[in-house]
């Protein structure tokens, strides 16, 4: 079927969810309230790492209104997490990071409770911190979690002191190759520590029932895996905790995890009422979920004529006090180190580090837009030094179809190359010219469409519309109206014919997730799959309605057809509620790991990469030759998205990502001195405003996936990665500066143009 | 604490409150009056979510006292159309692929009401358009179709205006 012929996937319709959130009645996490809620509040560590020696609530308690405190000694004495459960709800007795959860009020109003924390009375005694990871990872360093080794832990984590996990891929002999290599290039960089910048805070109001039972209403963006984690923080059987998801004002990654919810399910427990947890933008900055700053080191050895021969990589992400995402993020960068080049003989190497420092997360493509970096970085430098065209460079060493992938996996789908060549004609590669403050720069990518499985539940009411139950959660990128496209399309209905429920774990079939570009993607396939049950119903009834073989039907128009013979699927699902349950199905999808070859991979939780997507940036600056400034002229992006189910909220994935990237690339960074945070509030904290944001051209490829819905591609992770990485092309270009230490601040430059004046 | 009683005009309507001295518009309008459509966010006037119009001029509701707005006449997101008849801001933003999380979507909208009001049915220029919902942060989208919904909305309101 070709997407011309299609009626609802692939055109630009509006998203389903709109009219709701531009009238102010979209209800939100944030939004949302119980009658006889009480406020919560938590109090956080001053100090880097500590011992609490005292901790004396009663000032706190006697204060009216009230209702409850908590601290680690009220709670049960167990640990959480993804990757590693080393974290406490409650610090027991020693603190790791200034912001760390100590205390925990529920009362009356936000205000008595905020009182009530500073009523608090604590004291500490000083521990040894450390607050770089190198020096984290030396020996005799102070170790971050002094019994390391009795924490539970996915197997797959190769752990070790200061390092939760250490992972490997490697194939060839990188040092026979570098022995005869024509030269050698060996380069140290390193990006910062970013914050995803959702606009809603995170936010969640917990109940407990009558029965014992669990309700929290949160912004998670996973809600199955959040109602297994507060059954285990609550000590609770999962049966007994249901998360429901309200609106949620962006995600990014950052509200894959546990944030506020089970202080709320804690402090409802204790004081037997509904209670609210909302973060403030300080305590978002201090202890939420961001982008692990990294230490990349590469070192590339080239052919005379270009080619990459081998590469020997260490990345090291600083995962601050508690491992999270770290370890499964450092794995993810060996890939990224990788490709989307052939390489021959490679030798990577990933450390996740511990640092008394906040927490981080998995912050939209993880490990993606801090290895591009430096992989796109050090492409160009070669460039430059073997007298070779940057986009040349590249050309000669990205994928071929049908090529081996770094895990041995054949790489399917491959488009790198048509992405590349698009963005060079788009910014006018060819007419480039050496220019005082000016300059362009390019840089490609590939990256993952997660796997993991997605259910839905698909219903054809008496009145023809479509309900559409899914346990996946519409964070804002548009991937539910994308699904609901696909489902549309599958039952000849109107995009408009269908409602899709807000994600009830009680009620919805799981999901993996709105993470890891695989939203449209995977609940998209299952859509196809559950319409082509209903189809098989459908056509039964009509078989038997008409006393005819229900071969050679149709679904069209919103009904179904057999040559001059129509009946609505309003009918069609009246008669099914007569004769039996209404028409009703459920499908599910999950995509096959590629085959590869285990012995080039350690401790690995995704050693191939599923339907992989591809991409290049190209962008020209201008950079004020007095102070440094840097302006972002045009900015063009080609991805390879397979199919474009929707291009409008493509673009929509494309430009806000850019936007992202563009934020690390030149502004963003929560800096830490001394293990405290220096710029905890928006203030300080620059994210792009619309006149920091370019206009951003959008050339969609479509190169069909094998496994995706009419071959699309996971989409909203990719747009954040290279902005980094052709940015500082461009400035190289443009000055001669080539920066090595993200961000790309003018300061910086101009200190690199002028040298240091004291 | 002691409470003062406080008239304030909402959408047309009038409110009677009992309101802190300190209390924001921000905390009256969402935990008082239930209207949750003015977002909550850095409660410092950086991110812009929680912009009403104060006598037809976007203000951050989250600095500004609620006894400031004694006599005064306030619009929030609710009052300015219904599902059934958008105004052309809020139509623009979801024609143009404007919204995404839609958290930033009432505060920009309202922004951009009160700088088309005053541009008095002059289409304004994107750099106009930009520096004008620059107080408003929007993580998903950025910023390009928001600012071409509200050029859209400029140019559509301009017809209407002729």
């Amino acid at each position: 079927m070709s997407s011309l012929a299609r009626r609802v996937a692939g055109r630009r319709l509006n998203r389903i969810d709109g009219v709701g959130k531009v009238t102010g009645r979209h209800v939100y996490a944030a939004d949302f309230s119980l009658p006889g809620m009480l406020f919560g509040k938590v109090l956080r560590s001053t100090e880097a790492r500590a011992r609490i020696v005292r901790l004396d609530v009663a000032k706190a308690r006697a204060l009216p209104g009230v209702r409850c405190i908590l601290t680690a000694s009220d709670l049960p004495a167990l640990r959480f997490g993804t990757a590693v459960k080393d974290r406490a709800v409650l610090a027991d007795g020693e603190v790791r990071f200034v912001g760390e959860a100590i205390a925990a009020v529920a009362a009356t109003s936000l205000e008595i409770a905020e009182q009530a924390v500073r009523l608090i009375e604590i004291e500490y005694e000083t521990l040894p911190a450390v607050f770089d990871p190198e020096q984290a990872i030396a020996r005799g360093a102070p170790l971050v979690h002094e019994h390391w080794d009795r924490y539970a832990a996915l197997p797959v984590f190769d752990r070790l002191g200061n390092m939760p996990g250490r992972c490997s891929m490697t194939h060839g002999d990188v040092e026979a190759a570098f022995a005869s290599a024509y030269r050698i290039y060996e380069h140290r960089f390193s990006t910062q520590l970013v914050h995803p910048g959702y606009t809603e805070p995170r936010a969640a109001v917990a109940s407990w029932d009558g029965n014992g039972d669990l309700v929290v209403w949160a912004n998670t963006q996973l809600p199955f895996d959040m109602k297994n984690m507060l059954a285990e923080i609550l000590d609770l059987p999962a049966r007994k905790v249901r998360v429901i998801v309200p609106g949620i004002g962006g995600g990014f990654g950052g509200k894959l995890r546990v944030g506020v919810e089970h202080f709320a399910a804690w402090l409802a427990r204790k004081s037997g009422r509904p209670v609210k947890v909302m973060t403030t933008s300080e305590e978002e900055l201090l202890d939420a979920y961001p982008r692990q700053p990294t230490i990349v080191e590469l070192k590339t050895g080239v052919s005379r004529d270009g080619r990459l021969v081998a590469r020997k990589g260490r990345v090291i992400v600083d995962c601050g006090a508690y491992a999270n995402s770290g370890p499964p993020t450092v794995a993810i960068a060996l890939q990224v180190l990788a490709g989307p080049y052939r390489s021959a003989n490679l030798a990577l190497e990933g450390i996740a580090a511990y640092t008394n420092k906040g927490s981080t997360g998995s912050f939209r493509a993880p490990a993606g837009p801090m290895a591009n970096f430096a992989v796109e970085s050090q492409i160009d430098i070669i460039a430059d030094d073997l007298g070779i065209d940057p986009l040349e460079l590249r050309l000669r060493n990205v994928f071929r179809e049908g090529d081996e992938g770094p895990a041995g996996e054949k790489v399917v789908g491959v488009s790198i190359e048509e992405c590349l060549t698009k963005a060079a004609d788009a910014i006018g590669w060819k007419d480039r010219k050496p220019s005082q403050g000016r300059g362009k720069g390019i840089a490609c990518s590939w990256w993952l469409t997660t796997g993991g499985s997605s259910g839905v539940y698909v219903k054809i009411n008496p009145e023809g519309t479509v309900s559409l139950v899914s346990g996946a959660v519409e964070i804002g990128t548009g991937a539910l109206t994308g699904a609901a496209q696909i489902l549309a399309e599958e039952l000849a209905v109107d995009l408009t014919d269908i409602d899709v429920t807000d994600v009830d774990t009680e009620v919805a079939p799981f999901d993996h997730g709105a993470q890891g570009s695989r939203t449209a993607f995977s609940v998209g396939n299952a859509c196809r799959i559950a319409a082509a049950d209903l189809r098989r119903q459908i056509f039964a009834i009509a078989a038997q309605q008409w006393g005819v073989a229900p071969e050679d039907m149709v679904l069209q128009d919103k009904g179904v057809v057999l040559g001059n013979k129509r009946m609505s699927l309003a009918e069609v699902a009246s008669l099914s509620q007569r004769s039996g349950g209404g028409l009703i199905s459920h499908g599910t999808a999950i995509q096959p790991m590629p085959a590869h070859d285990p012995s080039r991979v350690k401790n690995h939780p995704l050693p191939a990469w599923t339907s992989p997507s591809f991409h290049a940036h190209a962008t020209e600056v201008s950079v004020d030759q007095a102070t440094g400034e840097i302006t972002i002229e045009r900015y063009v992006v080609v991805q390879d998205v397979g199919f474009a189910i929707n291009p409008t909220y493509i673009e929509g994935q494309i430009e806000g990502g850019v936007a992202q990237g563009i934020g690390q690339a030149l502004s963003e960074e929560i800096v830490y001195a001394e293990g405290r945070v220096l710029n905890a509030n928006l203030t300080d904290y620059k994210m792009p405003t619309a006149m920091d944001a370019p206009r951003v051209d959008c050339i969609l490829v479509e190169h069909p996936s094998i496994n995706g819905p009419y071959g699309a591609k996971g989409v909203g992770e990719p747009p954040c990665i290279q902005p980094p990485a052709a940015i500082a092309n461009a400035v190289a270009a443009a000055t001669g500066v080539r920066v090595h230490a993200l961000p790309i601040t003018a300061e910086k430059i101009a200190l690199a143009l002028h040298g240091e004046e004291k | 604490m002691t409470r003062i009683a406080l008239d304030l005009t909402i959408n047309g309507e009038l409110h009677q409150v009992m309101v802190e001295l300190h209390w924001s518009l921000l905390q009256v309008l969402r935990g008082e009056l239930g209207l949750v459509g003015t977002k909550e966010n850095c409660l410092e006037a950086e991110c812009g979510v929680c912009t009403v119009l104060l006598d037809g001029k976007a203000v951050n509701s989250c600095i500004l006292l609620a006894h400031q707005c004694r006599g005064r006449s306030i619009v929030t997101i609710e009052g300015l159309g219904d599902p059934e008849h958008l105004h052309p801001l809020q139509a623009a933003f979801i024609e143009c692929g404007a919204v995404q999380c839609g958290y930033c979507i009432p505060g920009m909208i309202l922004t951009a009401k009160s700088f088309l009001d005053e541009c008095r049915g002059r289409v304004p220029t994107e750099p106009e358009i930009r520096e004008a919902l620059s107080g408003t942060l929007c993580r998903c989208t950025g910023y390009q179709k928001i600012v071409d919904a509200v050029a859209l909305a400029a140019r559509r309101m301009e017809e209407r205006h002729e």
